[in-house]
């Protein structure tokens, strides 16, 4: 038994070697990533694409790929773009937001790409859809439809590009988003009229509240940070209220000498790990996710919750008097939702465009409004509830104020991580100001500098 | 019982050789036969497992975002991973975390399985199939799972405080001194399982005689323990010790569902890193490289192991020469 064994393991070193051999020629034979499918010609338009000349297409299907969370707009705006094109089939696919951007590009550059998509702000997925010629260039079709001189022409900036996708905010347009973000000071009504604290309409009247919440026995802002966004968005809420927001949008956008150690972030992280060390975030912040924070909110504990509107979906069912939503006038930064692309390979990009034209209409504006989000074009909305009318306000006070930055972690692939570890070490007191502002301006410079 | 294999290769094979070579042609179609049986295993591993692998190494000399085409940057992806100060201390948690995914659960493996084997214990099958179960729990739903029993308001916390000792309750794994060893001990949680169930082969097959041979010598139960049951239990320590340390060192998923590598980056381990260059920055060159040099750590961990496991099998060998 034992001889045969030992006699069949002279060949196997033979296939051995020539498996290494054959490994080193193939190391340096083909380089990975030649057969990409980009590059395909774009026929501009000069006039808007008409009914007639969507119909001249013939039966088709357009293929689309959307995050989850725009299904039910997805379910009221369908019908009505199939009735008025009514050759074309719209199939979309819905994917969760982490699967979405996981995949979407590889999708895009597969051989049956899906005609209408959406990407995600920054160099991970977009600029990796420009840089690989994936994404058909829209300037012409933002021209001809007026989508840059409209009431949301700057929400379009983020979703600018220059030529080779390594810096976004201005440049070619590549993608269109219909749906905006604001961040907004949620309140629990009657906590506030049990402290006899009137509703914050800034950082300072909010930072007054909290010790009088706190001296209550009250958690004064209930944060779930163990994902390690939530407290990002709080820090830079209180960032944009300390300093000139276009301050915030040159750092973000990657221009030339920009420094994250501005005197607003180095006052904001010293208010925040303030905040942290007086214990107005609770304890254990840090060991809480963010759905189960807004979920504890929703059920009552803590006053105040700062955040984004996503989260106002989980506040609209609460029993009278419920929640209300302050803006930050003074600051608060927001950011438009995952943009729309039209493949640069799509054999119907006439009703790719009129897909597109059609979401950035008033009356999809109520029906994204309807299905609980907040449109780029606010004019003539209305709110359902109160909690939605407020919210509105919020965004119409936050575009007003010119607080629509975008997001600090859009600045770097890492940044997100970077980020949002440096400021729980900043809030748990283990690093002051001017060390976070480093960890970040380095982290910074690694993409920017040079 | 096993002297044979620590032969130098000269000595073994002459003697073995069969006297009557077979015939070639026959000995060709026999092995043929053999890895067309194997083929379709082989085929499935060539695909699934061995392609992948060579297409990593590949990559990652690479400049490669899953798009354009690659450009060579030879050792370069290599020089950022060594050069890189986080991916360090990320390294330096996962050796943390052998102690937790690897040591404990084998001591508390054999601690277990030398109870089991030595006291009766009316429905052992039910226990055996109850203190297995966390290793056939998907590792989502344990750190999901976790996350709740380490919650403020978790169970751990509540009794803290029942019994008074409020002052220790805290987010165990929101806490950045306790956050490293919280998610440590879901491994050990759910290793130790593995580790006792292969210890209690391993004491089946231990013969019987031995255990009355050290009774009769006046061995205790604790002297039985070590002095019989963990020397015989060897080959099984060392599967184990391989088993785990594995698990520990490209463990993701248990650190990503529960902290993320936080808070700051208490808890990061190098396969953190492997997702985010590779899915959120998608440098997948750089996410190669780091996954080839996190294999080659692992082999050598691995190497150690058996190294380890070999020396006192040896030892042990010649204590059992110089008795006979």
């Amino acid at each position: 038994m034992t001889s045969n064994a030992f006699r069949s393991r002279r060949p196997h070193r033979v296939l051995l070697a020539a498996g290494v051999a054959a490994l080193a020629v193939g190391l340096t034979a083909c380089a990975p990533g030649s057969n990409s499918a980009g590059g395909a010609e774009t026929e501009e338009i000069t006039a808007e694409v008409t009914p007639e000349q969507v119909a001249e297409l013939g039966d088709i299907t357009l293929t689309g790929w959307a995050d989850v969370a725009e299904q039910g707009l997805m379910e009221q705006f369908i019908p009505r773009f199939e009735e008025e094109y009514p050759n074309v089939t719209v199939d979309m696919q819905y994917k969760s937001f982490n699967d979405l951007i996981a995949t979407v590009v590889n999708a895009a550059n597969s051989k049956d790409a899906p005609d209408v998509f959406q990407g995600n702000i920054g160099y991970a997925v977009d600029g990796a859809l420009v840089e690989a010629g994936l994404v058909r260039p829209l300037d012409d079709v933002a021209e001809v439809y007026g989508w840059d001189s409209d009431a949301a022409a700057e929400t379009l900036a983020p979703a600018r590009w220059n030529e080779d996708g390594t810096r976004f905010g201005s440049g070619t347009l590549y993608g269109m988003s219909v749906i905006t973000e604001v961040q907004g000071i949620y309140y629990n009504k009657a906590k506030l009229q049990a402290l006899g604290i009137e509703v914050p309409q800034s950082i300072d009247e909010l930072e007054a509240a909290l010790p009088v919440a706190a001296a209550a026995g009250e958690q004064p802002i209930m944060l779930g940070n163990a994902d390690q966004y939530a407290a990002m968005h709080v820090y830079s809420d209180i960032a944009a209220a300390e300093q000139d927001p276009q301050d915030i949008r040159d750092w973000v956008f990657g221009e030339e000498d920009a420094t994250f150690a501005t005197e607003g972030n180095l006052a904001a992280a010293e208010r925040i790990a303030d905040w942290a060390q007086q214990g107005f975030f609770g304890e254990g912040y840090d060991g809480i996710g963010n759905e189960d924070a807004i979920a504890r909110f929703a059920g009552g504990e803590g006053v105040f919750f700062v955040g984004g509107s996503w989260n106002g979906a989980k506040l609209t069912d609460a029993p009278a008097p419920g929640f209300g939503m302050s803006a930050l006038p003074d600051g608060g930064v927001g950011a438009i939702a995952s943009p729309w692309h039209i493949s640069a390979n799509s054999d119907a990009s006439p009703a790719a465009i009129a897909f597109l034209d059609m979401l950035r209409t008033p009356e999809t504006a109520q029906e994204i409004v309807d299905t609980g989000r907040l449109p780029v074009l606010l004019e003539g909305v209305t709110g359902d509830g109160e909690l939605e009318s407020e919210t509105l306000a919020v965004a119409d006070a936050t575009i007003a104020a010119g607080g629509q930055v975008g997001y600090y972690d859009w600045t770097t692939t890492d940044m997100f991580s970077v980020m949002g570890g440096a400021l729980q070490e900043l809030m748990a007191g283990r690093t002051t100001a001017e060390e976070f502002a480093d960890t970040v301006q380095a982290d910074w410079e690694g993409t920017y500098a040079g | 019982m096993t002297t044979d294999v620590r032969l130098s290769g000269s000595e073994r094979v002459t003697p073995l050789r069969p006297a009557a070579p077979v015939p070639p042609k026959r000995r060709a179609r026999r092995d043929w036969i053999g890895y067309a049986y194997l083929a379709p295993a082989l085929v499935f591993y060539g695909v699934f497992v061995v392609v992948p692998i060579l297409q990593s190494i590949q990559i990652s000399f690479y400049d490669y975002n899953g798009l354009s085409v690659a450009s060579w940057v030879g050792l370069d992806n290599y020089a950022a991973v060594l050069s890189d100060g986080r991916l360090l201390e990320a390294l330096g948690h996962s050796f943390v975390f052998l102690l937790f995914y690897s040591v404990l659960p084998v001591m508390l493996g054999l601690l277990l399985a030398g109870l089991m084997s030595r006291i009766r214990i009316y429905g052992l099958t039910a226990f055996r199939a109850l203190l297995f179960l966390p290793q056939i729990l998907s590792t989502v739903v344990v750190a999901v799972a976790w996350r709740g029993i380490y919650d403020i308001d978790g169970p751990i916390n509540e009794f803290l405080r029942a019994i008074g000792l409020g002052d220790l309750a805290r987010a165990w794994i929101g806490d950045f001194d306790s956050a490293l060893p919280s998610v440590g001990l879901v491994g050990t949680w759910i290793e130790y399982g593995l580790c006792m169930v292969l210890f209690l082969a391993g004491i089946a097959a231990i013969d019987r005689e031995m255990y009355e041979a050290a009774r009769l010598d006046g061995a205790g139960a604790v002297r039985e323990f070590f002095s019989l049951t963990v020397p015989s239990l060897r080959p099984q320590i060392v599967v184990a010790m391989i088993l785990t340390v594995t698990f520990a060192l490209r463990n993701f998923d248990i650190v990503w569902n529960t902290t993320r590598g936080g808070p700051g980056t208490s808890t990061t381990v190098p396969s953190v890193f492997v997702y985010q260059f590779a899915f959120q920055s998608r440098d997948i060159g750089l996410a190669s490289a780091l996954a080839i040099a996190l294999t080659v750590v692992t082999l050598a961990v691995v190497g150690v192991v058996l190294l380890l496991g070999r020396e006192r099998d040896s030892k042990g060998g010649r204590r059992a020469r110089r008795a006979s």
